[in-house]
């Protein structure tokens, strides 16, 4: 009983320093895309990649992606790429979101809202939250928007 | 030895007595009508957006009567459904809002009712609690029906003035009987929820 314990709380410790932090490598990521299928993280090395937390019930999310859609197509073509995770339950929602907004970049989903692996494991509290990875595939900056994120982006593509 | 068998019977009469009282609570609720609630719509507001943080959800699933939450983007809201046969605690599920770090701004609750009759700035007993309606007419309650929930803290502090006027009783300050009720059976500080349609 007490090993299993030890056990539990070991593997507690181990995924909770797991968390992925700005320096280090982003841990692969795996979703299924609209069409259902599988689409990695690793898939977009070599370029320079935003992973952006959201849902379609997130106001604030939907109100940034307004303003990524205005940056993406110029920025794509030099090597820049987006992978979005909704978090939304509703598959339906999801798409229709995508849709509405006008979506042109990946877009993959979640199973299990807040509480899903993907989710828990980058410590998701609140939404839109995003992370920038270098070339490499390395963290870079967190929650970067606006100008700052366009500026941090372009500086990448050139390294 | 037999000495103890006058208390057995004793006993059984008093065993008797208490399922006598408790069918006869049973069949007063019943006449009182009958409410399954099935969800609660709840808009949160504070600092920040109140869907786009995982503090609330968390708050609410660890509520042991709740089945899912599911926000909704069109009313800003949060559906929050209820397990089946099991009872919904109002004030828990503000509690959980308030633990979250955001207040309610709008709380309904749904459910369906049975023959419920209710008058307007009257108290009512809904499977067990005690409700008092608010701004209403008077009618009997059947099939689907959503009630407002308007005490202090459930909904903004203007519209909580406005519910205030509309009783002379003392209750919807406190969301408490007063010492008024004690002959009708509702003893000083039973919880009144206070509703409107």
């Amino acid at each position: 009983m007490k090993y299993l314990l030890f056990v539990t709380a070991l593997l507690i410790a181990v995924v909770a320093s797991a968390q992925p932090k700005i320096g280090t490598l982003s841990p692969e990521i795996t979703l299924k895309d609209l069409n259902g299928k599988d689409l990695s993280l690793s898939s977009l090395k070599g370029k320079v990649v935003l992973i952006d937390f959201w849902a379609s019930w997130c106001g604030p999310c939907r109100k940034s992606m307004k303003h990524l859609s205005a940056i993406y197509p110029a920025l794509k073509t030099k090597g820049f790429e987006i992978y979005g995770i909704s978090i939304d339950e509703n598959k339906d929602d999801w798409k229709k979101a995508v849709a509405a907004d006008r979506i042109s970049w990946l877009q993959v989903n979640e199973d299990g809202g807040w509480n899903a692996p993907v989710a828990n494991l980058w410590k998701i509290d609140q939404i839109p939250t995003s992370y920038l990875l270098d070339k490499q595939g390395k963290i870079v900056a967190r929650d970067l928007e606006g100008r700052q994120l366009e500026a941090k982006i372009n500086q990448l593509l050139k390294d | 030895m037999f000495a103890a068998l006058p208390g057995l019977l004793y006993r059984k009469i008093v065993d008797m007595k208490n399922i006598l009282i408790t069918c006869l609570i049973i069949v007063v609720c019943m006449i009182q009508g009958q409410a399954q609630f099935s969800k609660a719509t709840i808009q949160a507001s504070g600092l920040t957006c109140a869907m786009c943080s995982r503090a609330i959800d968390n708050s609410l699933k660890q509520l042991s009567f709740v089945e899912t939450v599911q926000p909704d983007i069109k009313n800003s809201a949060f559906t929050v459904l209820f397990k089946k046969n099991e009872t919904a605690d109002i004030d828990a599920l503000k509690k959980a809002v308030e633990d979250a770090g955001f207040f309610v701004a709008k709380f309904a609750i749904t459910g369906q009712f049975n023959n419920v009759a209710i008058k307007n700035d009257e108290h009512v007993a809904i499977d067990g609690k005690e409700y008092h309606f608010l701004n209403v007419q008077d009618q009997v309650l059947n099939g689907e029906k959503s009630l407002l929930v308007v005490d202090k803290s459930f909904v903004t502090s203007a519209a909580f003035k406005k519910y205030t006027a509309a009783t002379a009783m003392q209750c919807i300050k406190t969301g408490q009987a007063g010492g008024c009720c004690e002959k009708a059976g509702l003893s000083a500080g039973t919880r009144i929820y206070h509703v409107t349609i």
